[in-house]
């Protein structure tokens, strides 16, 4: 898959930092193949790509999270070979990383944080005063209106990402990589972002600035590279980049017929109301008052799969997880759950009414791994097995469990393995087991094939056909393009909480389907 | 572990060869009845993933509330009982509904519980001794840990305790033959029926000696029995282990967390009311030493029987066992006259040990 990278951007010997031929394995799964990347000293270097295109490995290899030894090619800094064993190792090259969950105490104040780990001291005590007077020193350098010793929980996100990099700086580094920064900050907030950066620039700061919102990275960056499933594809000066160029980069792959979506038969007349109806939702995060899901209306009908896309944080997760009654507190809107209305979801009432979920998180939310298979598989159905007086049919319940581990083949010398002990696919089909077990009307499939093989991959693809088949409706969540175009009858992309766009099956296409994804922030600019 | 009990009964027995008497015996299975049943409701606390630290003074406070129902206001001593009962039922349903409706981590709340419990408790008896019965007379509350078994009584029951074990043994084994699951060889059970029954039948043999089978053990085995039902066969004790092993998972699974700690709670209110009416009548009357730190006994028998301090795993065959050493450690160490701050050490030593080794040989099994 790798391509050649184009002449023109050969790196030059001043590169501060230097990547060849980086290749990084995980059992199973290629995450970088012969990566080149170069990094000039007073430069904002873009990284982009799709989700899963290996941006966060390449800097996770960087950041030496991933230690020198567990991957192949080279790092070098300065021209001189580097070889990180840890976070130290790099930070002491001058290299830092800031993540989208930030490294800060909440508890702590502004100044503790910005010397965590390396506090001033006189003798053996902390020197408080030399502390508080060097950050403010450092805030104000920065321009920020902060008060060293308040408590960090006080600040915004958007201040709270300018406090890491003020603490990258006052470690001397030279090296800034920002992972999403501006995921979560108001377009005030990224203006300021924007302005500190190219002042840091201007004073010889490197920095690899890692974004999807691409308006965003054509104002600031100096060079674009796009990843593309773990390889460089491309690397462009700004004035060469164009918001379509760059999608077709991101995008730029065959879709092959791997994904046998056998849509319902359309010969029966369509049933009048939907199975689920959802109407101008508007859901704010749990304890706080802004809407987050914003706008949302959709119907699903038997026998209909919906693809859900769109990008990492767009709300994927959080629409299913608000639908089955998990997550969020529901502002205006309605939802009409098989002709009744559902105004307060809980997971107890969907699981009654034949919504069901199958979490992308399938060890944190699927799975009691320490127990057998066929104790999680008929966890969410004991009332079938209920006998009088409470007792539990376990005769009953094991052929339930057995059928279903025999038409799901779950890979396990039987259904009283543990859990804990299977691939990632069997899980997968345990917690898809326990689902279908419940009977439901309507299945949520939040990734249902992440982290598992080609295999398996196939198998989850028959059983939401087989879903389809039996009229019931699948609602399925995924971050892979291909995927979400293979098995949906109809997309909707979400961006930042609202609807990017609505696309029938003939009008499928990456380059559509991601430009809706960036739709916001493409309107933004 | 049963290794170690062997080892704990021997060293004993050496030491002192009336550890195994029909006299001592008889006394070490009504302090296991204590134990065990206080244990067996810690053990369904534990399964969830929560503690429970406020039993042992709630074990005084029912029991002392009790008894001076009967002593001081001479009410007859069911009535005082079942009061005391109720009493039991609205703290743990009311400690319960705070863990789960205000999200309090319930070491905090069971915290508060002990100390409350315990000035209430040295309120309710007025810091004096109160006697579970007027005069000699005894009354359905002293006769818990006094009555015994006539002889023939405690054989008929042993056998259908017997007869009824097998049985179900027997069904068990038919049922999983006709899923098609691996059976043990046929000589195996029979060895372990005839084990059992042997076991059973030699213990009631001795204990009749004395005085018969204490009903305070009657009493327990039907807790256990209980138990084991309601961890074992029913939706209640599926949920426990799903809750235990993944509260999320659990929640997501449309199970109701919240009734089903509540009902954990409410049960653990079960088993201290018992509890505390025969660990009172046992020592004849409320004081305030009562029940002082029989919550660390209770929690050291499950983790000794394996139930995980986290939550998830654990049978109540193990907390029986747990609650066996936890006893026949104290009662030996109280024949051989230890002093008491051996004994408390010997006992932090053996629950330490325990958790060690549950640790040990809990991960390797991962």
């Amino acid at each position: 898959m790798s391509s050649p990278l184009p002449p023109a951007v050969a790196s030059r010997p001043s590169a501060i930092l230097e990547a060849r031929g980086l290749t990084k394995r995980f059992p199973g799964v290629v995450a970088l193949r012969q990566v080149d990347f170069d990094l000039r000293p007073g430069e904002i270097h873009a990284l982009c790509g799709e989700n899963g295109a290996g941006k966060s490995t390449l800097i996770k290899l960087l950041a030496g999270i991933h230690p020198s030894g567990s991957y192949e090619g080279e790092l070098r800094v300065d021209a001189r070979a580097a070889a990180f064993r840890s976070v130290r190792d790099a930070e002491a090259a001058g290299i830092a990383v800031i993540t989208q969950e930030f490294a800060l105490v909440d508890a702590l104040s502004v100044a503790e944080n910005i010397f965590l780990g390396r506090l001033p001291r006189r003798g053996w005590r902390v020197d408080w005063l030399e502390m508080h007077r060097r950050a403010a020193a450092l805030l104000a350098d920065f321009g920020l209106a902060v008060d060293p010793e308040a408590p960090i929980h006080a600040l915004g996100i958007g201040q709270k990402q300018l406090i890491e990099i003020v603490r990258a700086m006052d470690k001397q580094s030279r090296v800034l990589v920002l992972d999403e920064p501006t995921a979560a900050l108001s377009d005030q907030e990224v203006g300021i972002l924007l302005d500190h950066l190219r002042r840091l620039r201007a004073q010889g700061t490197a920095c690899i600035y890692i974004s999807h919102k691409l308006t965003e990275v054509l104002a600031i960056a100096d060079r674009i590279t796009v990843l593309r499933d773990g390889a460089s594809v491309v690397t462009l000066a700004r004035s060469a980049a164009t918001i379509p160029g760059l999608i077709r980069h991101m995008v730029g792959r065959e879709i092959t017929e791997q994904f046998p979506r056998r849509p319902a038969p359309p010969a029966k007349p369509a049933p009048a109301e939907p199975l689920l109806a959802v109407r101008n939702l508007c859901v704010a995060p749990p304890a706080s008052a802004g809407a987050f899901l914003r706008n949302l209306s959709f119907e699903l009908r038997r026998g209909e799969v919906l693809g859900i896309g769109g990008l990492m944080g767009a709300g994927r997760t959080e629409l299913l997880m608000h639908l089955f009654g998990a997550w969020g507190c529901r502002l205006s809107g309605d939802v009409v759950l098989q002709g009744r209305p559902y105004p307060h979801p809980s997971p107890r009432e969907s699981i009654a009414r034949g919504l069901v979920l199958a979490s992308e998180d399938r060890r944190r939310y699927g799975l009691v791994l320490e127990q057998e298979i066929g104790f999680n598989l008929s966890l969410s159905s004991l009332r079938q097995f209920l006998r009088a007086p409470g007792r539990i049919n376990q005769a009953a319940e094991h052929r339930r469990n057995q059928e279903l581990f025999d038409s799901l083949q779950i890979k396990a010398p039987d259904q009283h393995a543990r859990t804990s002990g299977l691939s990632g696919g069997n899980q997968q089909k345990v917690v898809l087991g326990k689902v279908l077990m419940i009977d439901p009307a309507v299945v949520l499939l939040d990734e249902p094939t992440r982290g598992i093989d080609v295999g398996a991959k196939q198998e989850v693809y028959a059983l939401i056909n087989r879903l389809t088949g039996e009229d019931r409706a699948v609602v399925l969540v995924s971050s892979e393009l291909p995927e979400l175009m293979g098995m949906s009858d109809r997309i909707i992309m979400l961006a930042e909480g609202a609807r990017g766009g609505e696309f029938a099956r003939p009008e499928f296409s990456p380059e559509r389907l991601l430009a809706a994804a960036m739709h916001a922030a493409a309107r933004a600019a | 572990m049963p290794i170690a009990l062997i080892g704990i009964c021997v060293f004993f027995a050496l030491r002192e060869s009336a550890f195994l008497g029909p006299r001592n015996l008889t006394q070490l299975f009504v302090e296991f009845s204590i134990t065990g049943t206080l244990a067996l409701g810690m053990f369904m606390i534990l399964l969830s993933g929560q503690i429970d630290l406020s039993v042992g003074s709630g074990v005084g406070l029912i029991g002392g509330l009790a008894a001076v129902l009967v002593f001081h206001h001479g009410w007859p001593a069911p009535a005082a009982m079942l009061a005391a009962f109720a009493v039991a039922l609205v703290l743990w349903t009311l400690m319960g509904g705070l863990i789960v409706v205000q999200r309090i981590p319930a070491f905090i709340i069971t915290l508060g519980g002990l100390l409350i419990f315990k000035g209430l408790f040295w309120l309710v008896i007025r810091n004096s001794t109160v006697p579970v019965a007027r005069g000699d007379a005894d009354n359905l509350y002293s006769l818990l840990t006094t009555y015994y078994l006539p002889a023939r009584a405690g054989h008929a029951l042993a056998l259908l305790v017997l007869a009824v074990l097998g049985v179900l043994a027997w069904r068990h084994r038919a049922a999983r033959r006709a899923h098609g699951l691996p059976v043990p060889a046929a000589a195996v059970v029979t060895a372990i029926g005839l084990a059992t029954a042997a076991g059973v039948l030699g213990l009631v043999e001795i204990l009749n000696r004395f005085r018969g089978v204490p009903l305070s053990l009657v009493l327990l085995a039907a807790t256990a029995g209980v138990v084991h039902f309601l961890t074992r066969h029913t939706p209640f004790g599926r949920y426990l282990y799903a809750i235990g092993g993944n509260e999320e998972a659990a929640a997501l699974s449309g199970i109701p967390v919240n009734r089903v700690l509540v009902g954990a709670f409410v049960l653990m209110g079960v088993t201290v009311a018992l509890t505390g009416f025969m660990t009172t009548a046992y020592s004849g009357a409320s004081t305030t030493t009562v029940g002082d730190l029989m919550e660390l006994d209770a929690i050291a028998a499950c983790v000794i029987g394996g139930t995980a301090l986290r939550g998830g795993r654990g049978s109540v065959g193990g907390v029986i066992f747990g609650a066996l050493v936890m006893t026949a450690l104290l009662n030996g160490m109280t024949l051989l006259a230890v002093a008491p701050e051996t004994k408390f050490i010997a006992r932090g030593v053996v629950l330490t040990l325990a958790v060690w080794l549950d640790v040990v040989f809990g991960t390797a099994k991962n």
